[in-house]
């Protein structure tokens, strides 16, 4: 009996002194955040993380570039998907709780808190690697950046003042959520000196050539996209130019060669880099495809009057296909593929149309540079090249790969009818985020 | 502290011990069926001496030299004095008082007798879930307790229940009660592949089932204090009792159809709508028709697209695509049980067999499995009991209900579009306008397995007659295999030469537990006290892997794929460690007084705010035992019941309490990405509960019945709080907020008729009212964006919010909404002015997805060897949203196939019509977030028919059949509703969650049933 009740006892009592210890359990598949920041091998995988946010869906993964096309579509792409989103995107009837216009807020502000992480834990990188860990984060938040103001704010003017709002810039990491998150927006031009600072500090921080990641001349390229945009040509002729000079890229031969890569081509600047590893796949080719690649129902369309605008034989034109009753773009048509975002024709563009709008020849006279892509789409050289043949000429060469709306808006022309100015044209403030930060405007027309 | 009180517990135990003279044990049993009778009271008579029977109606008692007789009481029987004289055994029959008869209910760890009951409890005889035609438990318990909200998201077999005690108990941690079988907590987080959820309880045999009791006010369950806000769900399976062995076997066949249909344009109808609709957009555009950029001409050519080989200018009804989704199921279902046992030893054992084919084309769901219940008496002081159950359930899965190749997005096809080409290949895109899910069912599989072990050992160990020791320590192994294979037709194949994937999800739980109990009775007093701990711990894990590239399409399994896309394995764990106590005291079995107290600890939380405090109170007192009542004629029981008491909830996903990084992949080398930002001050979302309640018995209690009114206030919500995105994270779990369920329920029983012919009549009501108090700092509303159901303050959970549709511009045919627009008092200022720009209606309360009263009426008449049971379920006062009409119902805005009602669309001026003129590539009137696609939901449904017929016994002689019964079941025969949906009972798979309900998108009907089954005893 006693024995028992003795062995009852200590039973009873071993389960009741459950101890506490066992409520103490990590995560098999996630780290604690000082552990992510406190080495110099983990910062730099937290750096790598930044292209992955770059490479997210609502940026580069695609919807970035997919929005500009379809916002400036004027009759030459047609969206007949189901998905809302793209939809009133492409109608210009954006409401502010737009999952697209969420998406890509949400998306670019991912990449910019790991760039601000980074760049806060510089101090436990490697004293040599710290240039560049420094140069590509800044690279990063300033494609970031870039992209945002673009979308959510009224276009830079050109010799304005831009005291339009713009998007708030947040340059600390987010450790813990608090009053100091509720940020208000910075104006447009604020916004872009940001951008300049940004790139300036990763030109001169960063080695010429770094691969897929960000060097020298890959900001050396978006700041000639940048000075472009805000109609700061001498500086945008430039950079291309000292792009082009470097002698790091070359101008493939043929068009078709540009596309469906699964390694960077001697013209891409900047290519976000996807394969059948990555959990998000390129948007770009979910929405341009078609099934038998990988596509959803071929949700956009290229329309007769976009097919109309080539002559016969240019390989641009021929990189179009039929498929599921329309044509489509060949630039996305096939699945876990790089995305071009920067590549070296653009370069020789801007130093075209820079030249011509300033009357010089920095590197190369303007014809030059225009035949240099327009003989490469197999067509016959042009004397005499106007401005407007350049922008036409870059209409065509960067067709369907997220120019058109900022080169509409940068050249006060019109989509659908719609002024280049038009609130339509500006994305919302997504609602989730002005629910959440009182501090925020709503853009006009929202 | 704990340990040492314990100690001397113990050792005042010890010494009691020591005192005690002769034992005399035995049996309590009911005089009329030799049934234990189970909570029987016995004390010996002018001492303070006395027990209670066991489960088995089992007692051991000591008596003494001069104390030798024994008092005998039960509720509702005829108490008795028995001198012992020199038996060491004395068996005991009761006879039943004409009074009410007492019922023991399950309690939290224990078991008590109803009428001393002080909390809310409803119990659920096995009988009354026994031989469903339904899939899994919740569907057979679906109308039968009162403020238990049971909704089959759709009509796919296997697909997820959604179970509500007393309304949504939160916002965004679980909101599921937590079920418990034979002891042990079943966590319902195992989720397949394909994103839609699964039962897990779709495995249980419920013909096993003893009782199901449903624990509902704080006080009933506050002794789960940690899981028990939502609610707890105890389910007892049966076990064995000593005398006859008995075989039961119960046999079932049937066949099971869709519940509705929608009404689509045939089509002459959809050409005409679509060229109509073509040649208006045209004509806003001031385009041509004929010319080659038009809308019109863009129709045209769609229609040549879709007719494949014939030619739509026929305008002939190719293919009724509604019809090819469903098919008419069949049912099959077979069980066999064994149970007896002797003095020391009893069983029950059971197998069974089950086949259920759903609604919709290729989903089916069988299962399989088999159970054992011993209990033993290893010593006169030590009982035993061992539960093993072993289940396997295999599912065809269809797709949820947003890909396109679920089968009911079939509906979206031209009618004029043949299934088939001229050599019998199925069409697919571009004659099909979208995926034909088709394909997938001839050349694609996705089946689910699930493998299920529960068991469970207890030991009870009487250390003195009062005191006992309850110990119990049990497994949970829940297993899930996926394994889909996909040809290369098929939409997830046709761009790699066939895609698969297999999945493998383990849930591996174990529970431990030790209950010291205390019960004695000091004349009219009973004082009863326990005091326990508990140990959970659970790990899940899943590895996954998914490839491409097959030979041919007969290679299903990976070892075939030429390219291994992905693969993953992950292991997830958490832990509660909990102490709890309680007393129980009643008076007289008059008055009644409950306190309990619960302190948990559980791992998902930061590391200061682990532990909470879960108190609870109540008391009760039975008018109906005092002088003043008790010579009452009509009035036969009454009680007032009063509890207090505070639960728990820490349903939430796992570490969400700290910062962290996960690991991703960038070109070929890993990275690490911000997942989460930390809150280490995370704690517990508890809900405090007020519950009032009678209990009333009239004539004999030939009527009886329970009213009961509660109010639950959830506070420190685990509130998934938006934060700016600027700060590169979007959601933070937060401990902000305030929630209320408010409510009463009513249960009347009536016994109509007795004798030959007997009907009886119970009916259940809800009235359940939900209210969001406040969410986080400045937060009056939580809005996903793209779905209207929403949290605003102020509101029910889930309350439909978006523009208040207007109908159309007689003048032009444009939609309309009202503006709504607001003055700083929020003050709606002119409520009649409209808009035809949706995005200047300004977002309105539109209705609620959740019923204001659930109900259920049962019926069962019975007449010689006949018995009729019908069973009626219903809610009332729900709104349901189309999900699905921003494409089918959109006045052709695109080319789905048109529900028939957009026939009424505008077409001239002066045309008064809800449906807005037809416009191609328009969204006119389309916009998903408006009142346009909400209806009306509520529901009356002829739930349960059941007509039996038990065979004459004396047709069988000694053959050995004792009882054999011939029966038919329906479940879901009528249904009457507004809804002019499949169904209106419905959530969409792949949006179902604490805040969206009633969103229809082309989900699976609920089947209508109809079985034949013959059951036998031996």
């Amino acid at each position: 009996m006693k024995r028992y009740i003795n062995g009852l006892i200590l039973l009873a009592l071993s389960s009741l002194v459950a101890c506490d210890k066992k409520l103490n359990l990590d995560p098999a598949q996630d780290i604690r955040e000082e552990l992510a920041l406190n080495t110099d091998a983990n910062v730099k995988l937290v750096l790598l993380g930044a292209y992955d946010a770059l490479a997210l869906d609502g940026m580069f993964g695609g919807n970035t570039l997919r929005d500009a096309e379809l916002m400036g579509a004027d009759g030459e792409i047609r969206w007949v998907g189901t998905y809302e989103g793209p939809r009133d995107v492409f109608n210009h009837a954006m409401i502010a709780e737009n999952n697209d216009a969420e998406n890509m807020w949400v998306d670019a502000y991912k990449a910019i808190n790991i760039c601000n992480n980074v760049l806060d834990a510089l101090a436990v990188v490697n004293e040599a690697d710290r240039d560049q860990v420094k140069g590509e984060a800044s690279f990063v938040r300033a494609m970031a950046y870039f992209q945002l103001v673009r979308f959510y704010a009224q276009g830079y003017e050109a010799g304005g003042n831009n005291t339009q709002a713009g998007v708030p810039i947040v340059l600390r990491p987010t450790r813990m959520i608090d009053e100091s998150n509720l940020v208000s927006r910075n104006s447009v031009e604020e916004c872009y000196a940001q951008i300049l600072e940004d790139l300036n500090t990763a030109k001169s921080l960063l080695p010429d050539d770094n691969g897929v990641q960000a060097g020298k001349y890959t900001a050396t390229a978006l700041l000639a996209r940048v000075y472009l945009q805000m109609g700061r040509f001498a500086e945008a002729r430039d950079h291309a130019h000292e792009v082009i000079e470097s002698g790091l890229y070359s101008l493939l031969p043929a068009y078709a060669d540009l596309w469906n890569n699964e390694d960077n081509t001697a013209e891409d600047i900047f290519a976000v880099q996807i394969s059948n590893q990555d959990f998000d796949e390129s948007t770009m080719v979910i929405f341009y495809s078609i099934p038998d690649y990988g596509g959803r129902d071929g949700d956009i369309e290229v329309n007769q009057t976009h097919l109309d605008l080539y002559e016969a034989d240019d390989a641009r034109l021929a990189l179009h296909y039929e498929g599921y009753g329309a044509w489509r773009t060949g630039k996305w048509r096939d699945q876990y593929k790089n995305e071009p975002v920067i590549r070296l024709a653009e370069m020789y563009l801007i130093r075209a149309e820079c030249n011509a709008r300033l009357g010089t020849s920095t590197g190369a006279s303007v014809d030059d540079d225009y035949n240099a892509i327009h003989t490469r789409a197999g067509l016959q050289p042009k004397t005499g090249v106007s401005l407007d043949d350049i922008l036409y000429e870059r209409r065509l060469e960067l067709a369907h790969e997220g120019h058109r709306i900022h080169d509409v808006k940068r050249l006060k022309g019109s989509v659908d009818g719609l002024s280049y100015d038009d609130p339509t044209l500006v994305y919302p403030i997504p609602a989730r985020e002005i629910q959440a930060n009182k501090n925020l405007v709503q853009n006009a027309g929202y | 502290m704990k340990q040492q009180l314990l100690t001397l517990l113990f050792i005042c135990v010890a010494a009691m011990g020591v005192h005690a003279q002769r034992a005399v044990t035995g049996r309590v049993t009911e005089l009329s069926s030799g049934e234990p009778l189970i909570g029987a009271t016995l004390t010996v008579k002018g001492t303070t001496t006395g027990t209670t029977t066991d489960a088995d109606g089992r007692y051991s008692i000591r008596v003494g030299k001069d104390a030798d007789v024994l008092v005998v009481k039960y509720t509702g029987y005829r108490g008795q004095e028995i001198t012992v004289g020199t038996r060491s055994n004395v068996d005991v029959a009761m006879e039943q008082n004409a009074e009410l008869i007492d019922e023991v209910v399950v309690i939290g760890y224990g078991k008590q007798i109803k009428s001393t009951l002080t909390g809310n409890i409803v119990k659920v005889s096995g009988d009354n879930v026994k031989a469903m035609p339904v899939v899994s438990v919740e569907q057979a318990l679906q109308g039968q307790a009162a403020g238990v909200y049971i909704e089959s998201t759709n009509g796919k077999v296997g697909g997820a229940m959604r179970m509500r005690v007393r309304g949504v108990g939160s916002i965004n941690a679980g909101t599921e009660p937590l079920f418990v079988v034979d002891g042990i907590p079943l966590a319902k987080d195992a989720r397949n592949t394909s994103g839609a959820d699964m039962n897990p309880l779709a495995d249980l045999n419920f013909n096993d089932i003893e009782s199901i009791e449903v624990l509902k006010d704080a006080s009933a369950k506050a002794i789960y204090g940690a899981r028990g806000s939502n609610g707890v769900v105890i389910i007892t399976t049966k076990s064995g009792k000593s005398g006859k062995s008995r075989i039961e076997l119960d046999l079932q066949t049937g066949f099971t159809k869709a519940t509705g249909r929608r009404d689509f344009l045939n089509s002459k109808e959809y050409i005409e709508l679509f060229t109509e609709a073509a040649n208006n957009a045209d004509d806003l555009e001031g385009v041509p028709y004929d010319d080659p950029n038009s809308w019109t001409e863009f129709v045209f050519s769609r229609f040549r697209r879709y007719d494949g080989h014939t030619n739509w200018e026929d305008r002939i009804d190719q293919t009724d695509w509604q019809e090819e989704a469903f098919r008419t199921g069949r049912v099959r279902n077979a069980s066999l049980s064994f149970s007896g046992g002797n003095d020391k030893v009893r069983y029950f054992a059971s197998g069974n067999l089950g086949l259920n084919e759903g609604v919709l084309l290729s989903n089916e769901l069988s299962k399989n499995g088999g159970r054992l219940n011993l209990d033993f008496d290893a010593t006169k002081r030590l009982k035993v009991g061992v539960g093993l159950s072993l289940a396997r359930t295999s599912t065809r899965q269809v797709s949820n209900d947003n890909a396109f190749s679920t089968p009911l997005q079939l509906v979206a096809l031209a009618p004029f579009t043949p299934k088939t080409d001229e050599d019998g290949i199925l069409y697919d895109r571009p004659v099909t306008t979208y995926y034909n899910g088709l394909i997938d069912i001839e050349d694609g599989s996705r089946k689910v397995n699930t493998f299920r072990t529960l068991a469970n050992i207890s030991g009870e160990y009487t250390i003195t007659e009062h005191l006992g020791l309850h110990m119990e320590g049990a497994a949970n192994l829940y297993n899930v295999r996926d394994d889909a294979s996909f040809g290369e037709r098929t939409e997830n194949g046709s761009a790699s030469k066939g895609y698969g994937y297999s999945a493998f999800a383990g849930a591996t739980d174990y529970n431990a537990n030790a209950l010291l109990h205390w019960d004695q009775e000091f004349d009219a007093h009973a004082l009863g006290l326990d005091l326990g701990t508990e140990y959970f711990t659970s790990e899940n894990t899943r590895t996954y892997v998914e490839g491409e590239q097959f030979p041919t399409d007969d290679f299903k399994t990976l070892a075939s794929a030429a390219s291994i896309k992905a693969g993953t394995s992950t292991i997830t764990n958490y832990s509660f460690v909990s102490y709890f106590g309680r007393a129980r005291y009643n008076f007289n079995r008059k008055y009644l007084l409950n306190l309990s107290a619960r302190v948990d600890g559980s791992s998902r939380f930061g590391k200061d705010n682990r532990y909470a405090f879960f108190p609870a109170a109540s008391a009760g007192w039975v008018l109906s035992e005092e002088g003043f009542l008790k010579e009452n004629k009509a009035l036969s029981f009454l009680k007032l019941r009063a509890s207090w008491g505070v639960s728990g909830n820490a349903d939430i996903e796992n570490f969400l309490s700290q910062g962290l990084y996960n690991a991703g992949t960038y070109n070929g080398s890993s990275t690490l990405n911000p997942k989460q930002i930390a809150n280490p001050g995370l704690t517990w979302e508890k809900s405090a509960e007020l519950d009032f309640g009678v209990d009333f018995g009239l004539f004999d209690n030939r009527l009886s019945g329970e009213v009961d009114y509660y109010i639950k206030n959830t506070t420190d919500l685990l509130l998934n709080v938006p934060v700016p995105a600027s700060s590169g994270f979007t959601n933070q779990f937060q401990n902000i907020g305030k929630l209320r369920n408010k409510g009463l329920e009513l249960v009347l029983n009536s016994n109509n008729f007795s004798g030959a012919f007997s009907w009886t009549t119970s009916l259940n009501m809800a009235f359940n009212q939900n209210e969001v108090i406040s969410l986080a700092n400045g937060q009056t509303l939580i809005d996903d964006g793209s779905n209207m159901n929403v949290v605003k303050v102020g509101e029910s959970i889930g309350t439909f919010y978006g523009a208040a549709y207007a109908g159309v511009d007689p003048q032009n045919g444009d939609a309309l909404w009202f503006v709504n627009a607001t003055d700083d008092n929020g003050n709606i200022v002119d409520p009649t002015a409209t808009t035809n720009d949706f995005s200047t209606a300004n977002f309105v309360v539109l209705g609620s997805p959740m019923p204001d009263v659930i109900y259920g009426l049962d019926n069962t008449f019975s007449y010689g060897g006949l018995t009729l049971n019908i069973r009626l379920q219903g809610q009332q006062g729900n709104q349901i949203q189309n999900g699905g009409g921003q494409f089918m119902s959109c006045n052709a805005c695109w080319f789905d196939n048109q529900t028939r009602d957009q026939l009424d669309r505008w077409q001239k001026p002066g045309d008064i019509t809800n449906v807005p003129q037809a416009r191609l590539g328009y969204t006119n009137g389309a916009e998903t977030r408006s009142s346009r696609y909400l209806s009306e939901g509520s529901y009356l449904r002829l739930k349960n028919v059941t007509l039996a017929y038990d065979l004459p016994a004396r047709w069988f002689g000694k053959n050995g059949f004792r009882d054999v019964r011939l029966y038919a079941t329906a479940t879901n025969l009528l249904t009457f509703t507004k809804y002019d949906g499949w169904d209106p009972e419905v959530t969409t798979d792949y949006l179902a969650d604490n805040i969206i309900y009633g969103v229809d998108f082309y989900s699976a009907p609920q089947p209508k049933t109809i079985v034949f089954g013959l059951r036998a005893g031996f």
